[in-house]
């Protein structure tokens, strides 16, 4: 990719195409620190509480693509047999 | 019931207040700041805006379009004008080109889709800010507030 010839905000970013899935982790975040703004009465502990939420979408996205990925690995070639 | 939720907090009657509802719509956080809620409406702003501008950066400004992605779109209309104002600068500049051109601004497969994801899903974040401003809840009275929170 020629950076020099990239415009921001108006042409993707097409090498996240093999980096794309640590996208995630600003997803995560982002979604985070929205959320945990309207959530919480008190915003003493606000940034401990987006922290602890973004690690659990990690982890839970994480944990639920090792399950498809067993799943299809090992659960399908079992079932047609 | 969670730890953080009061008796008192829940049997407040909520009053509406539309005008903060159409505040928090027309630019994300400006409801809560409305509300006399400064560190939330900023700290919404912050969260709604990074959501917005880093779906941009990654999937360029074909990550909001109305023409070919209707029903992405219709989460992403919940981030305000602003989406509207990213789609319309996304057919002026990308879609009306010719098509050799247009082939290096559009964006493709995973770049694109996890693009669209990030303005879909700051858009609906943003109607739950919105549902918060239209019906706030008395935040004033729970006893661990701080000072700079409400």
């Amino acid at each position: 990719m020629n950076w020099l010839a990239w415009i921001p905000f108006l042409e993707p970013i097409n090498w996240f195409h093999r980096w794309w899935y640590l996208l995630l982790i600003p997803l995560s975040f982002g979604i985070s620190v929205a959320y945990k703004a309207i959530r919480v009465h008190s915003l003493k502990g606000y940034w401990w509480q987006v922290g602890l939420m973004t690690t659990q979408i990690v982890l839970g996205v994480l944990g639920l693509g090792i399950l498809v990925a067993l799943f299809v690995q090992f659960g399908i070639p079992a079932l047609s047999n | 019931m969670t730890p953080s939720t009061t008796p008192k907090a829940e049997a407040a009657p909520r009053s509406c207040k539309p005008a903060a509802a159409l505040m928090a719509w027309i630019f994300p956080g400006m409801g809560h700041l409305y509300l006399g809620q400064r560190r939330r409406g900023w700290l919404i702003m912050f969260g709604i805006l990074f959501l917005f501008m880093s779906g941009l950066l990654v999937g360029g400004l074909d990550a909001i379009d109305l023409k070919n992605d209707r029903l992405w779109f219709i989460a992403q209309a919940f981030n305000g004008p602003i989406a509207f104002v990213a789609d319309f600068l996304n057919q002026a500049l990308v879609q009306n080109r010719p098509e050799e051109e247009r082939l290096h601004l559009i964006g493709l497969g995973h770049v694109n889709a996890i693009a669209t994801l990030f303005i879909a899903l700051g858009g609906l974040i943003n109607l739950a800010v919105i549902l918060d401003a239209l019906y706030p809840i008395n935040r004033s009275d729970h006893p661990n507030r701080r000072s700079n929170d409400a």
